[in-house]
């Protein structure tokens, strides 16, 4: 009988690539919840190396200034100056609210092997799409008007990504180029829609592109803080409640099944009946509703109106959430706490929050940009992590002559 | 006429896998122009020791002397320097360069500094061929060639680095009765030449053929050595497994009745548009076996996909249970029309290797009472039912939560199995369904498709084991380029099999050679 | 990167089936090159490109006819195409035909005069050969890489790299040649990074990849807001040397001659080292050793590994190679285009550049077409805004580049063949 495995014999390793979803479960075998931890570690520790060799300052001061600018502190009463940290905190939970959603909007993605690096352009649609509803039908009632800018942004969100999952169904093209090709074209058709003279352009605010504000009834109603100061809105449940449709979906639906099969193994999947190309055009569509809502409720909750400068800097949101999906692993309570972390590190270094002397606030979102690009790096670095974890297998590695672990 | 000078020796060659010793203190020698043969079922550790001498593994314990100096090698190449070639089991050919790039590649001949000399590695590709007796095209892409042309480019790349000892990993596994007589031609013609062979096999008819002297290998552990005079194929089997094989399968006569599967001029094209299954038509009736026999790429694959509608066929019908199956149909529908199909590779088509055990015999009905109903899923009632299959099969090595990744290959295929019979189909499609399991798995496998078979159900066996195929079936058909070119009883011959197999030439040759 | 699912899972064994092929290389359809389909329906495309040309200057065809018959006989050629089998390239004629007679009628309709200040061909070459520059170096990079095995995510962050450190050090030793070597040097850091991970660490390189753009964003953002902050890089950067071609006016017939002066003298030092390196591209990759080698290393790692060569190796300098191209790309874009840096201002070329290497079917002259095409809707993009009746649409044609890329994606190039061991990693046993 020819043996089908390579000669490790007897032994039932399969020697197959193992696809992206795959590789993305095998450290929560491995590690637990030690993995992230130590990956977050690692890369604090790196961007503080980072910060101390290229501007001498001393890095835990940073990081301590980044932590009270982000409300965190606010659960402790560890407060030493007048006390802004309620704020702070709301911020936090403002960035948490969006970047939990970007961050299941590739979460979804990765379960079903695919990458949706496309969450910027469904959430500048979703965005787009919130605005133009909330500007128009004014005369709803507040519940009604706000719930149909929500499910159209979601929708826009949706089959943005949808156009990416087709062209991946159909045709094999990859969703990595596609997406982020996407990303392009919504940026440049938004800019063009509220620039300049654009269909979307407030005509009072003469040269300047932005949108109108949009209607107070399509305004999210603020739960903690005061709606002028740019208090916490419902969006926050909103968020939340995605957590657990999330995990429903994936563990207890049918769908759920069929994206984790294809994931897994596309080809047994298909074996088994599976459509593949279904699979594919769903699990993009929900990552880009994920990511259209995340658009929708930061313009219904505290943005309420789009301008050129916002569309740019707020739709890198997404980019952080490929960091929060990826340490997350992909899991619901993963993105919870990742969300968090990232959520309080954007606030904390955010320009109105830092102390110019301690570190030169513009400089913050790049640190923000370095600690995510080096945690989205080890975490897909699995084995190393594994290494980091597993000493004896460390050993191991340099070696020639390696035993197939 | 192998001299008493040994060119190898491997002395007490110790190599540990986790969870398993893959050898087991074994000694093995060659002599100078002799063919030593290294039998062992799969999981024994031939290819394991072989690729310890050629340095891809390292030994953990144990020396190995060539020439008479002790050696180390720490890659493939230490080997080729040292006089060693191997012709692996999988070729190690690059499918889009041509034969004389694969051959050169690594020593090419260079023309000034940089560029590659192609017009001195054609020639040498054509010298050595010739010298030896057979034919290569320098120019041919690999991709475009047989399989028996494949392994000749293999045997010329290591003549090419002047390898005076020659391993092959199980060359005829994938060659035609007739290709394997020609291999052992140019093996003797080696052999004439001075070259020292180690051929590694399981087949027992083929050690007893070629080989000078045969050493058996059981569980990592040296068996035995014994010279081919007075050698016998009972009392090898008994080294190989440690017991008396039943090489036969027990199986009563069949009882054909209603045709469950029909095909009818079947046409079907593969990915790269060239037509693979040219009017093909057979009936497989409940209760018997028809086996389906022939060289791998002949238009088996397809036909299979075609069946289980993972391919779409570009005309003929097929009928499964008297309803026929539209052209257009999904592999779900042709599921559901009641076909069962266990893949020919477990690991990349049969399971989901992340998914739990339960969450693998669920593949096909997850989505179907009671398993699920309006989208929503039932995992209580999957664990259940899983329980329950896992137990009719004896599937071992976990429960309905372990991942299907931790299971044995002979597991792995039980799973497959539990899953496809366990749905009552009235077809089975059996594709290479004992392909790298170890005899005992392999013979679970043999008596559960009789039982089937004598359950009623219609079953269609595609192997490119002639054995298995003969032990099996009740009606045997020969496929060779995409049209069934005989049909036989199950007392045919191996050889009339074979003929068939390449073309029915009677000259004996491989028709593409 | 593109692959049919039927052809991954062939493909996907780390041993190929080899008795049942998987798919070769797109175009090698039968023997006579003509009368196939694919032969048809690159006529057909040529088909639609004419007819689009014959409405512009100089020839500005004013009847709406024109157009629509070429355009219309480009379609229906790919429709022939379609049906004998050519589907993907038959549908990239019939797209080019129906954009042939779109565009065409769109055109008549609008004010000569105009076309002729809008429509300069000269300048239109001249800036297809600018914006084309910086993607070829990345595509052959990225060419490099992924031949040798190893998927490159990372080139717009390498790019980005090679940009910022371009001018840095073209700012800190007053030298554009300087500047060159410290952007290419940054380049090959930062790809030393993704090799690392990639092939060491085995880490999934699409995953690295992106991590590596984040990363460039991230060190050259910080670094150029510490460095030049507010103000921005100085204005009186070294600038890059263009090459005086004048002599081509020369050419016979004058007409001819003085379009290749207009359009071709002045063209910058880096374009021409950018088409010389398709050259040598090819030689080293299809005519050496060396290249063969690392082809191998693309195909089929285990068997290179059998015969003795160093699949890491091959792999780390193939990905440092690639990082340095790609950067190089990069510091053209900022010192000699647009003689600053700005935060990210690769704009997504990087992954254009990836396309553009698919594309080409990763092959350097393949690359050099396709950068043309989609320097050449760069380049389009700022004359079309003259247009009067689309003056209001200008940001749109930002998009262009991107779009084209998207549907190049999904047309033409959807079911490319990559190298077989492309993006998997290798592990020594």
């Amino acid at each position: 009988m020819s043996e089908r495995l390579p000669p490790t014999e007897g032994r039932p390793e399969p020697e197959l690539p193992l696809g992206l979803a795959a590789r993305l479960e095998l450290w929560q075998r491995a590690g637990g919840v030690v993995t992230p931890l130590l990956t977050t570690i690692f890369a604090f520790f790196m961007g503080g190396l980072v910060v101390l060799v290229i501007s001498g300052k001393n890095p835990l001061n940073t990081y301590r200034e980044i932590f009270t600018g982000s409300g965190i502190n606010w659960f402790g009463s560890y407060c030493s100056y007048p006390c802004t940290s309620s704020g702070n905190l709301q911020q936090t939970l403002i960035q948490f609210t969006a970047l939990v959603l970007t961050g299941l909007a590739v979460a979804f993605a990765f379960r079903c092997g695919l990458f949706n690096i496309g969450g910027q352009g469904q959430y500048i649609v979703g965005t787009v799409v919130a605005v133009q509803i909330g500007v128009s039908f004014s005369s709803l009632p507040t519940a009604v008007h706000v719930l149909l800018a929500a499910a159209a942004a979601t929708l826009a969100g949706a089959l943005w990504a949808g156009i990416a999952g087709i062209l991946k169904a159909t045709v094999g093209a990859h969703e990595v180029i596609s997406t982020i090709m996407l990303n392009w074209i919504a940026l440049w058709v938004a800019s063009y829609l509220i620039g300049f003279g654009g269909p979307m352009q407030d005509p009072a605010a003469g040269p300047v592109p932005v949108t109108k504000e949009i209607a107070s009834s399509a305004k999210l109603p603020v739960v903690w803080g005061s709606q002028l100061l740019q208090g916490l809105h419902v969006g926050l449940f909103v968020a939340l409640a995605a957590l657990v449709v999330y995990w429903i979906v994936l563990g207890r639906t049918t769908l759920g099944y069929e994206v984790r099969a294809v994931g897994f193994n596309a080809e047994a999947a298909r074996y088994g009946g599976i459509s593949v190309s279904r699979s594919y055009f769903l699990a993009m569509a929900i990552s880009g509703a994920f990511a259209g809502l995340a658009g929708s409720l930061d313009i219904l909750g505290w943005q309420y109106r789009l301008d050129l400068t916002s569309v740019q800097t707020y739709s890198q949101i997404a980019f952080i959430g490929i960091a929060v999906a990826l340490l997350g692993r992909n899991t619901a309570v993963g993105v919870f706490f990742a969300a968090l972390l990232f959520g309080a590190l954007k606030t904390g270094t955010s320009t109105r929050n830092l102390d110019p002397t301690v570190f030169k606030p513009e400089l913050a979102n790049n640190l923000t940009q370095l600690i995510q690009g080096l945690v989205v790096l080890f975490v897909g670095a699995d084995v190393l992590i594994l290494s980091l974890w597993n000493v004896r297998r460390k050993l191991r590695l340099p070696q020639r002559k390696r035993s197939p672990a | 006429m192998p001299d008493d000078s040994l060119v190898l020796e491997l002395r007490a060659i110790t190599k540990r896998f986790p969870g398993v010793v893959a050898n087991d203190r074994v000694d093995f020698d060659l002599r100078r122009g002799e063919v030593h043969a290294l039998l062992g079922e799969n999981g024994a550790g031939k290819s394991t020791l072989m690729n310890i001498l050629y340095g891809l593994y390292k030994a953990d314990e144990g020396e190995t002397i060539v020439n008479g100096r002790r050696v180390s090698f720490g890659s493939a190449k230490d080997a080729i320097r040292a006089g060693i070639g191997m012709v692996h089991q999988h070729f190690m050919l690059i499918p889009v360069m041509t034969a004389a790039e694969n051959i050169v590649l690594g020593s090419e001949p260079m023309d000034g500094r940089v560029l590659l000399d192609y017009r001195r590695a054609r020639e040498r590709v054509s010298e050595i061929s010739r010298t030896f007796g057979f034919h290569i095209e320098p120019d041919m892409l690999v991709q475009n060639m047989t399989v028996g042309q494949q392994q000749r480019v293999e045997i010329v790349k290591a003549l090419y680095r002047r390898a005076d000892i020659l391993i092959l990993d199980e060359p005829t596994a994938v060659l035609t009765p007739q290709e394997a007589r020609e291999l052992f031609e140019i093996l003797r013609s080696l052999k004439a030449e001075g070259m020292s062979i180690v051929f590694i096999s399981h087949k027992l008819n083929e050690a007893l053929e070629i080989a000078d002297r045969i050493t058996v290998l059981r569980r990592g552990r040296k068996v035995g050595t014994v010279p081919r005079a007075g050698a016998t194929e009972a009392a090898l089997a008994r080294m190989m497994v440690g017991r008396d094989v039943v090489l036969q399968v027990d199986k009563g006569p069949p009882h054909p009745a209603e045709t469950l599967l029909e095909v009818r001029d079947l046409h079907a094209f593969d990915d790269r548009g060239v037509e693979k299954v040219r009017g093909v038509s057979f009936d497989v009736h409940a209760g018997e076996i028809v086996g389906i026999a022939g060289v791998d790429g002949n238009g088996q694959t397809e036909l299979i996909e075609c069946l289980t509608a993972l391919r779409h066929r570009a005309s003929g019908t097929i009928a499964v249970a008297g309803r026929t199956l539209s052209p257009h149909a999904s592999p779900r529908d042709a599921l559901d029309a009641g076909l069962g199909h266990i893949p020919e590779d477990r690991h990349r088509h049969g399971l989901v290797l992340d998914f739990t055990l339960a969450e693998n015999l669920v593949l096909h009905d997850y989505g179907k009472a009671p398993f699920a109903a309006r989208g929503w899923v039932f995992p209580r009632r999957i664990v259940q039912r899983a329980r329950e299959l896992l137990r009719q099969f004896d599937v071992r090595g976990g429960g309905p939560a372990t991942r299907a990744s931790a299971l044995s290959g002979g597991n792995q295929q039980k799973l497959v199995l539990a899953r496809e019979i366990g749905r009552d189909p009235r077809v089975l499609l059996a594709a290479q369904p004992t392909r790298g399991l170890d005899v005992g798995a392999i013979e679970f496998v043999h008596r559960r498709l009789v039982e089937e078979r004598d359950e009623g159900r219609a079953i269609l066996l595609v192997s490119l084991e002639l054995d298995e195929i003969l032990s099996l079936s009740d009606r045997i058909l020969v496929m060779y380029e995409g049209r069934i070119v005989g049909e036989y009883g199950p007392d045919v011959s191996e050889e009339t099999l074979g003929i068939a197999m390449t073309g029915g030439t009677l000259s004996g040759k491989a028709a593409a050679a | 990167m593109e692959r049919a699912s039927k052809a991954q899972a062939a493909a996907a064994q780390e041993e190929p089936r080899l008795t049942a092929p998987t798919a070769t290389a797109p175009g090698r359809l039968a023997s006579s090159r003509l009368l196939t389909p694919g032969g048809v329906a690159t006529l057909g495309i040529a088909l639609g490109a004419v007819a689009l040309w014959l409405v512009l200057p100089p020839v500005t065809s004013r009847t709406i006819a024109v157009p629509l018959v070429v355009g219309a006989a480009g379609a229906a050629a790919g429709g022939w195409a379609i049906r004998r089998g050519g589907r993907r390239i038959g549908w990239g004629a019939v797209a080019s035909g129906l954009i042939g007679m779109l565009g065409g009628v769109f055109v008549t309709r609008a004010s000569a005069a105009h076309l002729s200040d809008v429509i300069t061909w000269s300048t239109l070459v001249s800036l297809t050969l600018v914006y084309m520059t910086p993607l070829l170096f990345a595509a052959l990079g990225g060419m490099f890489s992924e031949r040798s095995g190893v998927v490159n995510i990372g080139l717009e962050g390498m790019m980005l790299m090679g940009a910022f450190f371009g001018v840095w050090g073209a700012d800190r030793t007053n030298s554009w040649v300087l500047g060159v070597v410290v952007g290419v040097l940054s380049g090959a850091l930062l790809a030393l990074v993704h090799a690392y991970f990639s092939i060491h660490l085995r880490s999934d390189q699409i995953v690295s990849g992106t991590a590596i753009n984040f990363l460039a964003l991230g060190i050259t953002g910080y670094l150029y807001n510490d460095i030049y902050g507010e103000k921005g890089t100085p204005g009186d950067l070294p600038a890059m040397p263009n090459v005086n071609l004048d002599f081509l006016a020369a050419v016979p017939p004058r007409t001819l001659g003085h379009f290749l002066q207009d359009s071709l003298s002045g063209i910058s030092l880096m374009t021409l080292l950018a088409l010389a390196l398709v050259v040598l591209s090819w030689i080293v990759l299809f005519k050496t050793a060396i290249g063969l080698r690392i082809r191998a290393c693309g195909e089929h790692p285990r068997a290179a590994d059998t015969v003795g060569i160093n699949v890491y190796a091959i792999r780390y300098a193939a990905v440092t190679l690639s990082g340095m191209l790609a950067a190089l790309g990069g510091v053209f874009l900022s010192i000699g285009f647009s003689h600053s840096f700005t935060e990210n201002m690769t704009a997504g070329r990087g992954f254009i550049a990836l396309a553009a290497m698919i594309f080409g079917n990763w092959r350097p002259f393949g690359a050099l077409w396709a950068t043309l095409l989609f320097g050449f809707s760069s380049a389009l993009s700022p004359q079309l805004e003259n247009v009067d009746a689309w003056a209001n649409y200008s940001t749109l044609f930002a998009a262009l580049p991107y779009l084209l890329t998207l549907i190049a994606v999904a047309g033409v190039i959807g079911r490319s063949i990559p190298p077989a061991a492309d993006g998997r990693p290798y592990r020594k046993q």
